[in-house]
C-alpha cells in the first residue's frame, strides 16, 4: 500500500503523517486513555474469564479424575459393562511391575472391588469394599488427602479398616471400633471377617463418601483368595496432558481380553459436561467479543468524527486517502498494543494470583458444587502463558479490525465536505 | 505571462435531483495565466469558494472542465487529485486550519515533507519562507499559542513552501483585523512576485481587492466582469 512506508523509504524519508500520528497519540491524552482503557479491560477480561473457565473445567477434571478413578484404568472388557468375578484381570501382580517400568508411567496401582454387607452391633449397611495398595494408591488417587480422622492404611495393615465419613455414620462407629463384614471371594465362598476402624476419609462426594471403604490389599487378598487378582489397574501418566497417547500405547501390550482407557474414554458423560459447559463459555466469551468490538466500533467511530475537518484539512493540502489511512491506522495499532499489553499485564495478573490463591465461594456454595461434582469450593484459576497470549492477540485483532471500517467511513468523504463537517 | 489554468463552461449543482437543488456556480469561463495576481470578490453566497474549491480539487465539478497545466482535473481519480494538491498547489484557508499539535516549523515542513524533501532543505527553506513573512520567532510556537494573523501567516509559509505553482487562498484576511490584513496581502503579493507563484484568492473587503492586479466579480454564481 502505498501509505505504508517501505523500509528503504524509512531510512530516507520521513513521514509526517506516521509523525502526526503518534503525536496524536502522544498528545491527546484523553483519547488515548480511554481507547488503552478500553482495549486494556477487553483484554484482561477475556484472560480472566477463560483463565476461570479453564481453572474451573480442571478442578472438575482433578475432583472427579485424581479422587479415585484415575487417570488411566486397565479392565477386563466384559467387566465394564457387567462387573464379575468371573472377569478378572489375572496375573495382576507381574502386570503392574511391568508397567511401572514405562517411561511414560509415574505410578500403577491395583484394586480388587467387591460388594459386601458391613455390619456392627446395631447396624448393617451394603457397600463397597477395596482392596488397596496403601503405597501405590497414595500416588494415584487421592484417598490419603482425604484422611478425616485416624491415620491411613499402611503397606503392612492387617484387619484395618478406611471406611468413608458417611458409611462411618450410617454404621456409627469412629476410630478404633470393631466392623464385621459378609462378602464372595473369588471362588464364589462365603468370606467373614472382624475389621477395626483405622481411619475415616472424607472426599466431599455424599455418594463415595457413603458406599466405600478399603483394607489393604495383602490382607483382603488372604481374606478373599484373590492374590494377584485385580478388577482394575489404575495408572498415573507422566503427563497429563498425554493420557489418551499412554493410554493407547498400552493397550498394545495388553491381552485381548482387557482393555486401557484414558480419562476421556472411561468418563464419557464428564467430558460431555466440561464439552457443554465450554461451549456456555465460548458463547458467552463470543458475546464478550461482540460486546467488545462494538464499544470499540462506536468509541473509534466517535473519536474520528470529532477528527474529519483535520483529516479533510491534511487531504487538501495533499495527503492522500493511503496516507491518510495509514496515519490512522498507525495510531490503532499503537493504542491497541498499548492497550493489550496492559491488559495482559492485568489479566495475566490476576489470572496468576487466584492461581496461587483460589476463588472461595464460601460454604454456603458447598452443597451445589458438590453437585456438580467439586470436592471443595475453592477454585483455582488457569494460568496458562499460551492461552493468555492467545487472549491478547484475539483482542488485538478485534481492537484493530473494529477500527478499519470507521477509518474508511471517515477517509471517504471528500476534502470539502470533511473541511465543512460540523 | 502563459496560459496555464482554464476554467470551460463549468457550474456545480448541489443537491442534485434533491429538493434542495440549487446551482453554486453557472457557466463559468476563465482563463488565468502564470505568475497573475487575482482576486475573486462578490457577496456572501455568491460562489466564491466553490470555484476556489473545484480549482483546488477539493469538490467535484456538475459539468465543464477545468484544464490546469494542460490535465484537465474533473478526469483525475482522488490520489491523482491529491498528488496534483501536493505537488502543485497551496491552499490558504479562511479559518487557517493549522494542524494543532503541530508546532509552526512542522505545519510549513509538513506538505514538504510529503513531496519527499530531505529534513536540511526543509529547515533551509523554512527559515527563508519564516523571514520572508517575519515569523522566524514564531516557528516553535503551537497554533494554540499565536493570534490569529500570526495563524495566517503561518497558513501562507505552508502554503509557499514546498513552491507550488498556484496559491489558492479563500477569504484569508476575513478574521484579520485591517492592518494584518493589509500586512497579509503585502506578503502575499512579495511571494507572488519574487516566486513567481500564481495567486487567487477570494475576498470582498475592497481594502483588499485594490491589492489584486485582475479582478473576477462573482454574482449569485455568474462571473459578472473580469478586469485588468
Amino acid at each position: 500500500m502505498e501509505g505504508f512506508p517501505s523500509y528503504k523509504q524509512l531510512k530516507t524519508q520521513s513521514f509526517p503523517y506516521l509523525q502526526l500520528a503518534f503525536k496524536t497519540v502522544r498528545k491527546e491524552r484523553g483519547r488515548s486513555s480511554i481507547t488503552i482503557l478500553l482495549t486494556a479491560l477487553s483484554t484482561a477480561m477475556l484472560i480472566f474469564i477463560t483463565a476461570l473457565m479453564d481453572g474451573e473445567h480442571q478442578t472438575l477434571l482433578k475432583s472427579s479424575v485424581e479422587l479415585y478413578s484415575g487417570y488411566i484404568n486397565i479392565k477386563h472388557n466384559k467387566f465394564r459393562d457387567e462387573p464379575s468375578i468371573e472377569y478378572l484381570i489375572r496375573d495382576s501382580d507381574m502386570m503392574v511391575d511391568k508397567l511401572k517400568n514405562r517411561d511414560d508411567i509415574q505410578a500403577v496401582s491395583q484394586r480388587f472391588d467387591t460388594f459386601v454387607l458391613f455390619s456392627t452391633d446395631s447396624r448393617s449397611v451394603g457397600g463397597m469394599l477395596s482392596g488397596i495398595q496403601p503405597e501405590s494408591e497414595k500416588m494415584t488417587s487421592k484417598l490419603k488427602l482425604s484422611l478425616l480422622k485416624g491415620k491411613y492404611l499402611q503397606a503392612d495393615d492387617k484387619d484395618s479398616l478406611y471406611i468413608g465419613s458417611e458409611l462411618a455414620k450410617l454404621l456409627k462407629v469412629d476410630i478404633g471400633d470393631r466392623v464385621s463384614f459378609i462378602g464372595t471371594g473369588s471362588d464364589y465362598s462365603f468370606c467373614a471377617d472382624n475389621l477395626t476402624v483405622k481411619g475415616i476419609f472424607q472426599t466431599g462426594l455424599f455418594e463415595f463418601d457413603s458406599q466405600s471403604a478399603f483394607l489393604n490389599k495383602s490382607y483382603f487378598d488372604k481374606v478373599f483368595l484373590t492374590e494377584s487378582l485385580a478388577t482394575e489397574i489404575v495408572l498415573l501418566p507422566k503427563n497429563i496432558d498425554m493420557a489418551d497417547k499412554a493410554s493407547h500405547s498400552i493397550q498394545h501390550t495388553l491381552s485381548e481380553e482387557l482393555s486401557s482407557e484414558s480419562w476421556r474414554e472411561s468418563m464419557k458423560s464428564l467430558v460431555k459436561a466440561m464439552e457443554l459447559d465450554a461451549i456456555f463459555g465460548y458463547i458467552t466469551v463470543g458475546i464478550l467479543f461482540i460486546v467488545i468490538l462494538f464499544v470499540i466500533l462506536i468509541y473509534t467511530f466517535l473519536t474520528l468524527f470529532a477528527r474529519i475537518k483535520e483529516i479533510g484539512v491534511l487531504r487538501a493540502v495533499g495527503t492522500s486517502q493511503r496516507e491518510i489511512f495509514a496515519m490512522l491506522f498507525a495510531e490503532s495499532i499503537t493504542l491497541s498494543f498499548i492497550g493489550v499489553v496492559v491488559g495482559v499485564l492485568i489479566g495475566g495478573g490476576l489470572a496468576l494470583y487466584f492461581n496461587i490463591n483460589p476463588i472461595e465461594f464460601g460454604a454456603e456454595f458447598e452443597e451445589q458444587f458438590k453437585q456438580y461434582g467439586f470436592i471443595n469450593t475453592a477454585i483455582p484459576t488457569d494460568f496458562n502463558i499460551s492461552n493468555i497470549f492467545r487472549d491478547g492477540l484475539i483482542i488485538f485483532a478485534l481492537s484493530i479490525g473494529s477500527t478499519i471500517y470507521p477509518i474508511i467511513k471517515v477517509n471517504s468523504y471528500r476534502p470539502v465536505e470533511a473541511i465543512h463537517h460540523v | 505571462m502563459d496560459s496555464f489554468l482554464r476554467v470551460q463552461s463549468v457550474s456545480k449543482i448541489f443537491n442534485r435531483g434533491e429538493a434542495g437543488e440549487s446551482f453554486g456556480l453557472k457557466d463559468i469561463n476563465l482563463q488565468i495565466n502564470k505568475g497573475e495576481f487575482i482576486v475573486i470578490s462578490g457577496p456572501s453566497g455568491s460562489g466564491k469558494t466553490t470555484l476556489l474549491n473545484l480549482i483546488g480539487g477539493l469538490d467535484s465539478i456538475s459539468s465543464g472542465k477545468i484544464i490546469f497545466n494542460g490535465i484537465d482535473i474533473s478526469s483525475l481519480n482522488e490520489t491523482e487529485l491529491s498528488d496534483l494538491r501536493r505537488d502543485k498547489i497551496g491552499f490558504v484557508f479562511q479559518a487557517y486550519n493549522l494542524i494543532s499539535l503541530f508546532s509552526a516549523r512542522e505545519n510549513i515542513e509538513y506538505v514538504m515533507k510529503l513531496r519527499g524533501f530531505s529534513q536540511n532543505e526543509c529547515d533551509m527553506r523554512v527559515d527563508e519562507v519564516a523571514r520572508k513573512l517575519g515569523i522566524v520567532k514564531l516557528l516553535d510556537k503551537l497554533p494554540a499559542n499565536l493570534s490569529g494573523g500570526e495563524q495566517q501567516r503561518v497558513a501562507v509559509a505552508r502554503a509557499v513552501a514546498s513552491k507550488p505553482e498556484l496559491i489558492l487562498a479563500d477569504e484569508p484576511t476575513a478574521n484579520l483585523d485591517s492592518r494584518s490584513a493589509l500586512e497579509l496581502m503585502d506578503m502575499m503579493e512579495r511571494l507572488n512576485r519574487e516566486e513567481g507563484i500564481t495567486v487567487i484568492f477570494s475576498s470582498h473587503d475592497p481594502m483588499v481587492i485594490d491589492k489584486a492586479k485582475r479582478s473576477i466579480i462573482l454574482k449569485d454564481g455568474h462571473s459578472l466582469i473580469d478586469s485588468f
